[in-house]
């Protein structure tokens, strides 16, 4: 005959049992609300991480159970009490070990009684591995349900991938701006302003919540690398040019004028040594010299330069080769002055090259991320516009642009952009950085007409009446017959201009944007 | 392994039980249920109030109870005219040597088994004078009190119908019987039985089984019978059930005006260990509990008119909250 304590033994284990297979169905239950719960998220938001949280909750789910399993056991009495029920033994071991320390008039009659009677009994059907009905066939429809969301396609999958496209394209926009200022740094003449404005700019991008969002970053950079750059430096350098020019036809001053050719820098140490050797050149030098310096005083279109020149050519005219040392070493000065800004302009010059390199990426992106949009069918529309501007020939250039962007619906955008050029030799176009603008609005129905001002291609539908619009006398044609005019118009002005083949693309792209829409409205 | 014998022979208990209802059942044919719940109410020394209709075999069943036990037997029948004193005794004038003094002379209270017979056709003041005898098993007159003596067993019959001129006990009369013993008709087959054993030319003679002294031991024993905690308290959620602003049940909360008492639970536990013994067990049980919950309980709830409108009776209800109350204790 057993024990007390070996009946309690026995019966611990059976309940650990009963309870283990009770509790392994209440973590899977739980285990396959989460997965099904995170998978109905996953449905109605972009959820990028889903996989790993929902399997996550497995091993939660397990812990979480086990945790309960260990901690919830029951006690000693609770054990015999429900074995008392069970098996129907009349609350015999219940009362047995309750008083399993008394000594009673009856308490030992009471145990042998109780012990007498498990040992009849088959104590584990106490406790049998039993797992309920509804659970079991909530976990399979739970199960059935995770399946089902994980295997048919999800709607969120598109913005996910989108998403990861935006990233990876801000990523590339941000390498490249970091390319740019590594050869800003590595360059002869590092300009630590420019690394600066660039390293800021790259971070901007990175973080940026879209590539929208990271073009934005991009203008105000380049307006303040522009700001960098010297608006008198065209005109010093046209007047280092014309100096050049006019020493190269002189035998004392050939050398100079090839060394300003080559560099302002190395054309300085020339002019400083014809300065010093002034004194020894011969009368017909120094008057063929004269001429040379003050033709160029004429054509200088710097100030400062101009009247070094002519005091220098007037001071050599007079004889007096030492105030015309004097001044030929202030036009020294000037051209060292040229080429220190001359390297500030090219490390400017490369920055804002990494810079458009980095906004045609994210621009593309931008394109790509608003025909997504479209193509999903979203009533609110967003349209982003890039305007270029340029400036051609020696001086400054300022262009400003707008741009008109349409998704699924019409939106209306508007950017706005600056740009200066230089040039060395006879002047070269300037780049106007591109403007940046966002636009909104409601998307028109597949049976909306739009009307705008103009006149329909021949061939295409003349059956509508042409209204005029309010207050004008302009005929109004639908959008959908005009666009090819319109299309044509625009790829026509581009290539009439000077803007560069990407900008061209822009606008291509745009219109071809505008005549799906128009074709799919139909 | 633990090899203890018990210090108490509880099974004389048993045996003492058994020869009562064995001889019992030599004049009283079936009510097995009937004799069963009068020894257990016997066992754990409560009073009795039965209650049946005309010619069931109440007083018969007491009648025998008295000659099956070898102890004083009175018979009172209960009518409007009885006076306390009646019962109780009363001083009367004697003569002793000459000289005459009050004596009092004991009433049919002093006696180990009373029969109260239709007890609702006393008035309620003789009722009242059966009340402390009941409950303190003393009677007091004049100004002495006396005990009665044991053990002391008052079994009180009366009529659920003829309610013409009767006295209802009131609930603190009620309160004090331990069990409430409805005597049902008998089955065809047993009607068949009695016709033959009473019907012929002789009736069996019951012989004695037991005294007093064997009666007052089981008392003792049956007392020494363990409940666990969790009995009890369920005992307890039995008892709080019967209360309409305690119970969950409708029913209850609806039909029942007051729930039993706590001497109710005490009937409940004691009449439980009683039966346990009965059943060969050493310890009292979920079903002791409910076998005795009618009998102990049905006259110490007490209905709303509604439910008499409605025909509810206290044993269905205590059936339902028998069947609701929760008899697995709670997790620690």
């Amino acid at each position: 005959m057993n024990s007390l304590e070996t009946i309690l033994r026995q019966l611990r284990r059976a309940a650990a049992r009963a309870r283990a297979a009770s509790y392994a169905v209440h973590g899977l239950v739980a285990a396959g609300a989460w997965i099904a719960a995170v998978l109905v998220i996953a449905r109605l938001v972009p959820f990028e991480r889903r996989a790993e949280v929902a399997a996550i909750g497995v091993p939660v789910a397990a812990a979480l159970v086990v945790l309960a399993w260990s901690l919830r056991r029951p006690s000693a009495p609770l054990l015999m009490a429900l074995a008392d029920i069970r098996l129907g033994l009349k609350e015999r071991l219940s009362t047995a070990w309750e008083r399993r320390a008394e000594a009673g008039p009856m308490d030992g009659a009471l145990r042998q009684d109780a012990l007498r009677h498990a040992a009849g009994a088959s104590l584990v059907r106490a406790f049998p591995v039993r797992v309920n009905r509804g659970e079991a066939s909530l976990v399979a429809v739970l199960t059935i349900f995770a399946l089902g969301l994980a295997l048919l396609p999800n709607p969120m999958d598109r913005v996910l991938a989108q998403r990861q496209a935006d990233r990876a394209s801000q990523a590339r926009a941000a390498k490249v701006v970091t390319d740019a200022q590594k050869k800003v740094a590595a360059s002869d003449k590092p300009n630590p302003q420019v690394e600066k404005i660039l390293q800021d700019t790259q971070a901007k991008i990175r973080e940026a919540a879209s590539p929208r969002k990271a073009l934005e970053s991009i203008t105000p950079a380049e307006q303040q690398l522009q700001r960098l750059t010297d608006p008198g430096t065209p005109a010093l350098n046209s007047s280092a040019q014309n100096l050049a020019n006019a020493l190269s036809g002189t035998a004392a001053g050939r050398g100079a004028a090839q060394a300003i050719s080559s560099s302002p820098a190395k054309g300085a140490q020339a002019v400083r040594d014809l300065a010093s050797q002034l004194q020894t050149l011969s009368p017909k030098d120094r008057e063929e010299l004269a001429k040379a310096l003050a033709k160029a005083s004429q054509q200088a279109q710097n100030a400062p330069m101009r009247d070094s020149l002519s005091k220098a050519a007037s001071s050599l005219q007079s004889g007096d080769t030492s105030a015309a040392a004097q001044s030929l070493n202030d036009v020294a000065s000037q051209l060292d002055s040229l080429q220190a800004q001359q390297n500030t302009d090219q490390a400017v010059a490369s920055a804002i090259n990494g810079l458009e390199a980095a906004r045609q990426e994210l621009a593309a992106q931008a394109d790509r991320d608003a025909k997504g949009q479209a193509a999903n069918g979203t009533a609110g529309a967003s349209a982003s516009a890039s305007a270029s501007a340029s400036a051609s020939g020696n001086g400054n250039g300022n262009g400003t642009g707008n741009g008109t962007g349409n998704g699924n619906g019409n939106g209306n955008g508007n950017g706005n952009g600056t740009g200066t050029g230089g040039g060395s030799t006879g002047g070269t176009g300037g780049t106007g950085s591109q403007g940046s603008g966002t636009g909104s609005g409601s998307g028109a129905s597949s049976t909306e007409r739009v009307y705008v001002p103009g006149q329909p291609v021949p061939g295409q539908s003349e059956n509508d009446p042409t209204p005029l619009g309010p207050g004008q006398d302009v005929p109004l044609s639908p959008f959908s017959q005009v666009i090819q005019a319109y299309q044509q118009a625009a790829l026509d002005a581009t290539d009439q201009s000077l803007i560069p083949g990407s900008e061209r693309d822009l606008v291509r792209q745009y219109f071809s944007q505008l005549g799906e829409q128009t074709q799919g409205a139909r | 392994m633990i090899a203890e014998e018990p210090r108490i022979d509880a099974t004389k208990v048993t045996e003492l039980a058994q020869a009562l209802e064995a001889e019992l059942a030599r004049l009283i044919v079936g009510q097995k249920e009937l004799v069963r719940d009068t020894v257990i109410a016997l066992i754990a020394g409560g009073h009795v109030l039965l209650e049946g209709v005309p010619g069931l075999g109440k007083t018969v069943l007491v009648r025998s109870l008295g000659q099956v036990l070898s102890m004083s037997f009175a018979r009172v029948q209960f009518t409007p005219d009885l006076m306390p004193a009646d019962i109780v005794g009363t001083n009367v004038i004697g003569e002793t040597d000459g000289r005459r003094e009050f004596r009092y002379q004991a009433g049919p209270l002093f006696a180990n088994l009373v029969l109260a017979d239709e007890i609702n056709r006393a008035t309620p003041k003789t009722q009242s004078a059966l009340l402390e005898a009941m409950q303190e098993r003393t009677v007091t007159v004049g100004t002495q009190t006396r005990s009665l003596p044991s053990p002391f067993f008052v079994l009180a019959t009366q009529n659920p119908i003829e309610l013409e001129g009767t006295y209802p006990l009131p609930e603190a009369q009620l309160d004090r019987f331990f069990f409430k013993i409805l005597v049902p008709f008998p089955s065809e087959h047993d009607l068949l039985e009695i016709a033959r054993r009473t019907t012929g030319e002789s009736t069996p003679q019951l012989e004695p089984v037991a005294d007093g002294g064997a009666v007052l031991a089981a008392q003792r024993i049956a007392r020494e019978v363990p409940i666990a905690e969790h009995v009890l308290a369920y005992a307890a959620r039995v008892i709080a059930a019967t209360h309409p602003d305690r119970s969950e049940l409708d029913s209850v909360r609806r039909y029942v005006r007051w729930g039993a008492s706590p001497r109710g639970m005490q009937t409940l536990v004691l009449a439980g260990k009683v039966r346990a013994l009965l059943e060969g067990r050493y310890n009292v049980a979920f079903d002791d509990l409910n076998a005795v919950a009618r009998p102990a309980l049905r006259h110490r709830i007490f209905l709303q008119f509604e439910a008499e409108a409605d025909g509810i009776t206290t044993d269905r209800l205590i059936s339902e909250l028998l069947e609701h109350t929760v008899k697995e204790p709670a997790r620690d």
